[in-house]
């Protein structure tokens, strides 16, 4: 490689990798739009205190009732009180929604990204570990998880349950659904890892096997979990949406992107400005964890990147 | 009303609004229905003048029929679809546009019935040479077994007419299990002659019987619950496939007799009803107008979003039937359960709601006027009374206080019923109702299956909206329907939805049945209806118009006054037929 290659090899994998990361600027750009729309999500309360209005307050003065609640002005009502306009009929601040929006979007994301990564890294690592029986039980519950129709039994799962937070219970049911994905990858790395000299060299010293998981095989594993984890969100915001599209995710008024998508479609004709926003909120969240992910994996992963 | 331009006038309205924008109170008074907005069907009320005979006519719709089982069918549009395609009743309307279409004229029987001893007995002859489907022929017996097929509680949710006014004894459960009903009640002496004997004088029979309660099923064909899948046909079409939720397919029947029936018409040679798609796809499609859409109609009223559409285009606006369907909306509370069987928590609730924001949920003054007490402006002479003078946007300082003096100053939770299409209808209440401490959560359910929930007293929720039409023109058939406390059921309770049960109401409601002066029972319903307002079982929220978008090739569209605006099936068809 280069000369700048040479000045690094002293360096740790970690700082080779932000070395590398920083050089793509696609990365740098999903990363810059992630923690903008992060930021945006932590300090919605405060910036809708600036713009004045929240996102459940309905504004009968900026729709027009003679036209079915059009919103009055142009570019679905864009004006110095509602900056990005409000939504037809009822009024409400579309800025105000698209915050609050994302905190759900986020929230629900992130959490399953967790709980997906902490069960997945659990059952892939042992299965792969201890082999035999453990690992037969766990893979074919895997396949089972995964050749499971998904999406039939999350709407069946959602309309029948009431009375609970559908936040939870969104991110408890897609999450259910996701982590055989990320185990599997886990599972076959591990398989790979416990045959290395200083794996075995472990056991032979009599190290317990938990401590050689934990010490030995994780901190190998680090790099393929974060690129998973970052490659999962996006799928999982799209998830999120799709179901709240579809009637089954948070309940009206709490705001959502899917929420407003599906309520926009209605209008995607007379009011173009309330399709658009949502779904570019949404494009570019998915598109930056994406563009982010693909750089980690390169980064972070000696074989795909140095080929 | 004077109709103008809509451009000109929604210029108008913004111009006035933004010159009083300061003023941030309701704009409600600049914007009412009444300044002639409203936007209603061009030219005569017809739209496509006269249909010629013979092509398909399509049907677009986004549900299954909640019922066609004569016994049981008492929901708009399928009242309508049901009696003027599918079966006949002795009496009828007349398929013709505005006030002509509230007459009754005779349809299976030979005359507008004649009464006797005081309007307590009321006697009907049947016409000669009517037929099913099969050929075989009508006969009195068969109308009198699906009257008491009404009183079947197996067979819920259907006008209960008969039930409220025949001289049946007491526990009467229908006739599924062998029991007829004995000549005390009905009589039959023959096979043309059917004798109706009331418990009290009814001098509206006559119309009455223009309820599908009153059509003929024979008892060879009673498949009890399952009737609704394919109600043997008296009338000019027959069902020649079903596939619930999917698409229903009407032929001729051609054993009905033209001579014989002065209303229906039947232009079309078959009617396909496509029962899979969604509101707004129906609007697009029909707005498109491409194909076979040119020769459909819509079933289902013309969603609001696309209202700006239809009224900014003039061709597709003078493509819209569009008349008031004489219904009241309302928010209804369940008055058997806390928190909404408090009367004081319940009147807190008129001050609360925003009409004017469930107006623009519904289309906006173009299609909805604001509802200020049960009865419709048509059952109170024309002009709307105002029964607490709140203003539309409701009144959030009385409801607060309403609301404390109640023991809720801390407001409450409950939930609301809706279909899935009226989720914002629900959101315009909901918001209005978080303002003064009231959390509501949307239960949003599929169309077909609202009315089984609201009317299921396991599954009702504290609140819901719905309408009440009345069956015909008097207030008999609006107050005594939704608020008399006995006629509620456990389950598919339709009429008294808000479980409303105040023995002195229903002693008023008697005393007023047994007026025979009409004027005075008028007098009396609107004083009635004062006083129901008072004890709020339900917000009324508006009276709305029946928007409904037809092709360029449909023929003989107007709306039927009496089955709430809804399309005349009667008399509809194509202009030519390729």
């Amino acid at each position: 490689m280069t000369p700048v290659a040479e000045a690094q090899r002293a360096a740790s994998p970690w700082r080779l990798a932000w070395e590398r990361l920083r050089r793509r600027r696609a990365a740098l750009v999903g990363a810059g739009i992630i923690a903008f729309f992060v930021l945006a999500a932590i300090f919605a309360p405060v910036l809708t205190a600036i713009s004045g209005t929240g996102p459940d307050t309905t504004d009968k003065r900026a729709i027009d009732p003679y036209l079915g609640g059009l919103p009055r002005g142009s570019a679905g009502g864009m004006s110095p009180q509602h900056w990005l306009g409000v939504e037809p009929m009822l009024g409400r601040d579309i800025f105000a929604r698209l915050l609050y929006g994302a905190r759900i979007s986020l929230t629900v994301a992130f959490s399953a990204a967790v709980m997906i990564t902490v069960i997945g890294v659990l059952l892939g690592i042992t299965s792969g570990y201890f082999g035999g029986r453990i690992d037969t039980v766990i893979s074919r519950f895997m396949d089972v998880m995964m050749s499971f129709p998904s999406l039939i039994f999350m709407m069946a799962l959602l309309s029948v349950v009431k009375n609970v937070d559908r936040v939870m219970l969104l991110i408890v049911v897609m999450s259910l659904f996701t982590w055989p994905y990320i185990a599997r990858v886990i599972r076959g790395q591990t398989m790979s890892l416990k045959h290395r000299e200083y794996v075995e060299a472990a056991r032979a010293s009599g190290t317990s096997s938990a401590r050689i998981l934990l010490t030995e095989i994780l901190p190998n594993l680090t790099g393929t979990i974060i690129v998973y984890l970052t490659l999962a969100i996006p799928g999982l915001i799209g998830a999120e949406a799709g179901l709240t599209y579809l009637g089954v995710g948070v309940r009206p008024p709490t705001p959502s992107w899917g929420q407003m998508i599906a309520d926009s479609s209605l209008y995607y004709k007379v009011d173009p400005m309330f399709f658009v926003l949502p779904c570019s909120c949404l494009f570019l969240m998915v598109l930056a964890f994406t563009l982010l992910g693909d750089a980690l994996r390169d980064a972070l992963d000696p074989k795909g990147s140095r080929g | 009303m004077t109709r103008r331009t809509c451009a000109a006038l929604a210029a108008a309205i913004a111009a006035t609004l933004t010159l009083t924008l300061g003023a941030c109170s309701s704009t409600g008074s600049g914007t009412s229905a009444d300044n002639g907005k409203g936007i209603t069907t061009e030219g005569d009320g017809i739209v496509g003048g006269t249909p010629v005979k013979g092509g398909t006519l399509n049907i677009l719709s986004n549900q299954d029929f909640s019922q066609l089982d004569p016994t049981r069918n008492w929901v708009e549009p399928e009242m309508d679809f049901g009696l003027r395609l599918l079966y006949r009743t002795l009496t009828t309307f007349k398929a013709a546009p505005g006030a002509g279409g509230l007459q009754i004229v005779p349809d299976l029987a030979t005359d507008l019935g004649e009464p006797s001893d005081n309007d307590k007995t009321w006697t009907f002859h049947l016409k000669d040479g009517l037929k099913y489907e099969d050929g075989s022929p009508i006969v009195s017996d068969d109308i009198k077994y699906n009257v008491e097929r009404s009183f079947s509680p197996d067979l819920p949710g259907g006008p209960d007419y008969a039930k409220q006014y025949l001289n049946a004894p007491a526990g009467y459960a229908g006739p599924l299990k062998g029991q007829r009903l004995g000549p005390d009640a009905i009589e039959v002496p023959d096979s043309k002659t059917i004798i109706f004997h009331l418990k009290r004088s009814v001098a509206e029979f006559g119309f009455t019987v223009t309820l599908p309660t009153f059509a003929p099923v024979p008892i060879a064909k009673e498949t009890g619950a399952n009737y609704s899948n394919h109600p043997f046909s008296s009338g000019p079409y027959k069902i020649q496939s079903y596939d619930r939720g999917k698409s229903m397919v009407l032929v001729r029947n051609t054993f009905w007799d033209q001579s014989t029936d002065p209303v229906r018409k039947a232009y079309p040679d078959k009617i396909v009803v496509d029962q899979s798609l969604g509101s707004a796809g129906i609007a697009d499609r029909l707005i498109a107008n491409q194909g076979d859409d040119q020769s459909a109609v819509s079933y289902v009223d013309l969603t609001p979003p696309r209202v700006p559409d239809v009224i900014t285009n003039p061709d597709v606006k003078s493509r819209l039937v569009s008349e008031n369907s004489g219904c009241t909306t309302m928010l209804d509370m369940n008055t058997s359960k806390p928190p909404f069987d408090n009367a004081k928590l319940r009147l807190a609730m008129q001050y609360a709601v925003d009409k004017e924001a469930f107006q623009s949920a519904v289309g906006g003054p173009a299609l909805a006027d604001i509802a200020t007490t049960f009865l419709p402006p048509a059952l109170t002479g024309g002009t709307a009374v105002d029964h607490f003078k709140i203003p539309a946007a409701g009144d959030q300082a009385k409801a607060k206080q309403l609301l404390s003096d109640a023991g809720y100053a801390g407001g409450f939770s409950t939930d609301i019923t809706v279909s899935t299409g009226a989720k914002q209808q629900a959101e315009a209440i909901q918001a209005a109702l978080k303002n003064v401490g009231i959390n509501v959560t949307i239960d949003a359910v599929d169309a077909s299956s609202v009315n089984s929930v609201i009317g299921d007293k396991n599954k009702q929720t504290g609140l819901s909206i719905s309408g009440w039409c009345p069956d015909y023109p008097s207030a008999a058939t609006f107050l005594p329907m939704i608020f008399d406390g006995r006629t509620i059921t456990d389950t598919g309770n339709q009429g008294d939805v808000t479980r409303f049960n105040d023995p002195a109401v229903n002693t008023e409601l008697d005393r007023i049945a047994g007026l025979s002066d009409l004027t005075a029972a008028n007098a009396a319903y609107l004083a009635l209806d004062g006083k129901i307002m008072d004890d709020s079982p339900a917000v009324p929220l508006t009276w709305q118009k029946k928007p409904l978008l037809v092709g360029s090739n449909i023929a003989g569209a107007f709306a039927n006054p009496v089955w709430s605006g809804q399309l005349d099936f009667g008399a509809i068809g194509l202009k030519s037929v390729k």
